[in-house]
């Protein structure tokens, strides 16, 4: 079989497997499944910088924020469509993204992922203490989950866990989709290309800033978007998400699941999830055993989980070739 | 005499107390295949980074084609034509050799911005590929990355990463570097050709004499940052300070690069 109809098929697979998480699963692990995929989308996006472009950010949480904020704010001033809340949302990572994105890209490497932190800090403590707009420390509060009405006045509703998980799935193929065709195109081409020889890249004719604002924006975007359904799956909008500790969330899952492939951050996602849900059922240091991981993951395995499986799983497919 | 391609102005630049290009007046003609040449340290190098970008201008000015680009970013330039390949290879490692030329082609077409077409679709795209693969005999590795070619392909491959460009005026660094005889061979014909068909101007840095003497028509001899000779190759040949500070020590300069 060719591994492009092999893909296609354990796709086919998965998405299969997520539509059937509502109705054989019970409360809780629909609602993992729906943070796995949340996590996925930011992820995803986030390594459209880090994997392809080799661009190392610490501030994406404060995109993810801005969306989750934006798509609050909106509800209350505007409307509450969930849709209309969702593209306010992304509106306003992506804004956010342009601006913090047009002062780091100058820079590469350490000084645009210290950058990075910095501008992610600074929306933190804007979200924190911008009492009056933000809601300060209690985060923006009661976000409602009102149902989507679509044209000729039909109306989905999302208010219950097992219906919203639908809205949730449908963001999540759209933007692994998105993704999948962005690492396939001449963009993504480009993008490569800027990571392997960005000098190469400006002798080849490439504005390189130019091209890692987009990605930055780009990536913004996603983290927007994974932000804005989390305020709507949560009702909330909290300045935590805005922190340096969870800009690392992406950075861990995509070094976790590997880097290279699209699946990587997603399967990286999934082990986070799970691992941070099920370990300190056991243990109260959940962070100790999931730094073990990541130890073993850097040291041994360097393309992650993803990475080291499919290396594997080539050498069983064509044995003589190693 | 022909509209000049390029032409400085005074052009300077200085390490530190150590000067590499002291006011510079020099015009590339367009179809003139030239050679700089000089010892180690004559600013060879420096004049090919400042004239493409690569190096931020001093003091002087540089004309392409009558425009002032002296402050031109490196990718507008390449854009107007001005290209060059490097002394060491430094290509797009874990890129396979025919998305290494993609990339200045969907660059150069304005194609590279689009996130949604595959790739296996711009069929115009990947025939341009192979047509410059064709030229630097790569095609049979056309799916191999990069960091698997021998050193000799990489040199292939890094000019043809060039001339994936379309450039006007290419400036090649040292091409040869580290070839063994038959591919120095096959590449010097390959640039003969090519500039036999007149699209591209070459201007080569090179350290071999042979070759710079049976592939030139034009010959600069640079020394500390000046110009020492410029003519014809028997016109440098004849030229006593030449003899003086360069090809006196011909023999041991061959000698060490053919070490590496």
């Amino acid at each position: 079989m060719k591994a492009e109809t092999r893909n296609a098929a354990a796709a086919a697979a998965v998405l299969l497997a997520l539509c059937a998480v509502p109705f054989l699963a019970g409360k809780f692990t629909i609602y993992l499944a729906m943070r796995i995929m949340l996590l996925g989308i930011f992820a995803v996006g986030y390594n459209l910088l880090l994997g392809r472009t080799g661009l190392l950010s610490f501030g994406h949480g404060a995109f993810y924020a801005a969306g989750a904020y934006g798509l609050g704010l909106f509800g209350v001033h505007v409307s509450t469509h969930p849709l209309l809340g969702v593209a306010a949302g992304v509106v306003t990572a992506v804004l956010l993204a342009l601006l913090v994105g047009t002062l780091c890209v100058r820079h590469t490497e350490i000084y645009f992922a210290m950058l990075t932190l910095a501008c992610g800090m600074m929306a933190f403590s804007f979200f924190w203490n911008a009492r009056e707009i933000t809601g300060g420390d209690d985060g923006l509060i009661g976000i409602l989950r009102a149902p989507v009405s679509l044209f000729g006045g039909i109306k989905m509703p999302i208010g219950k866990d097992g219906q919203f998980y639908f809205f949730v799935l449908f963001f999540f193929v759209l933007s692994v989709w998105a993704v999948h065709r962005i690492r396939q195109s001449p963009f993504g081409l480009a993008l490569a290309g800027i990571r392997e020889n960005a000098r190469r890249s400006e002798f080849a004719g490439v504005p390189v800033r130019r091209y890692r604002l987009a990605v930055f924006v780009l990536s913004g975007a996603f983290a927007g978007l994974a932000g804005s359904l989390e305020a709507l799956l949560e009702s909330n909008a909290r300045p935590f998400m805005a922190h340096w500790t969870h800009s690392a969330e992406p950075v861990l899952v995509s070094l976790l699941g590997g880097m290279s492939s699209l699946a990587g951050p997603l399967v990286g996602g999934a082990i986070f999830v799970g691992m941070r849900e099920i370990v300190p059922r056991s243990t109260e240091n959940w962070m100790l055993w999931f730094g073990i991981v990541l130890l073993v993951i850097i040291l041994g395995f360097r393309g992650g989980v993803v990475g080291t499986l499919s290396a594997l799983f080539r050498k069983a497919v064509a044995p003589g070739e190693g | 005499m022909r509209e000049p391609l390029l032409t400085t102005e005074k052009l300077s630049n200085h390490f530190g107390r150590v000067c590499t290009a002291l006011d510079l007046d020099l015009r590339f003609e367009p179809g003139v295949l030239t050679s700089i040449i000089g010892p180690n340290g004559a600013g060879k190098s420096t004049l090919i980074n400042l004239l493409t970008g690569h190096l931020p201008v001093q003091a002087g000015k540089i004309r392409f084609r009558g425009r002032d680009i002296t402050r031109l970013p490196i990718h507008k330039r390449v854009r107007m034509g001005i290209c060059r390949s490097f002394q060491v290879v430094n290509v797009f490692p874990e890129l396979t050799v025919a998305q290494n030329v993609m990339i200045p082609v969907l660059a150069r077409t304005g194609r590279a911005w689009n996130p949604i077409r595959r790739l296996s679709r711009e069929t115009a795209v990947l025939r341009e590929a192979e047509a410059i693969l064709t030229k630097v005999a790569l095609l049979a590795e056309r799916d191999t990355p990069a960091t698997a070619l021998s050193h000799g392909d990489l040199r292939l491959l890094e000019v043809g990463v060039a001339l994936a460009a379309a450039p006007t005026l290419l400036f090649l660094d040292e091409p040869t570097a580290g070839m063994n005889p038959v591919e120095r061979v096959r590449l010097l014909e390959n640039i003969r050709q090519l500039a036999r068909e007149g699209r591209t101007t070459f201007v080569v840095v090179e350290h071999d004499m042979d070759v710079v003497f049976s592939l030139s028509e034009r010959i600069i001899v640079l020394h500390r940052g000046e110009i020492l000779c410029d003519g014809t190759p028997a016109q440098v040949r004849a030229d006593a300070k030449v003899r003086e500070v360069y090809l006196g020590d011909d023999v041991s300069d061959l000698f060490r690069y053919e070490e590496k």
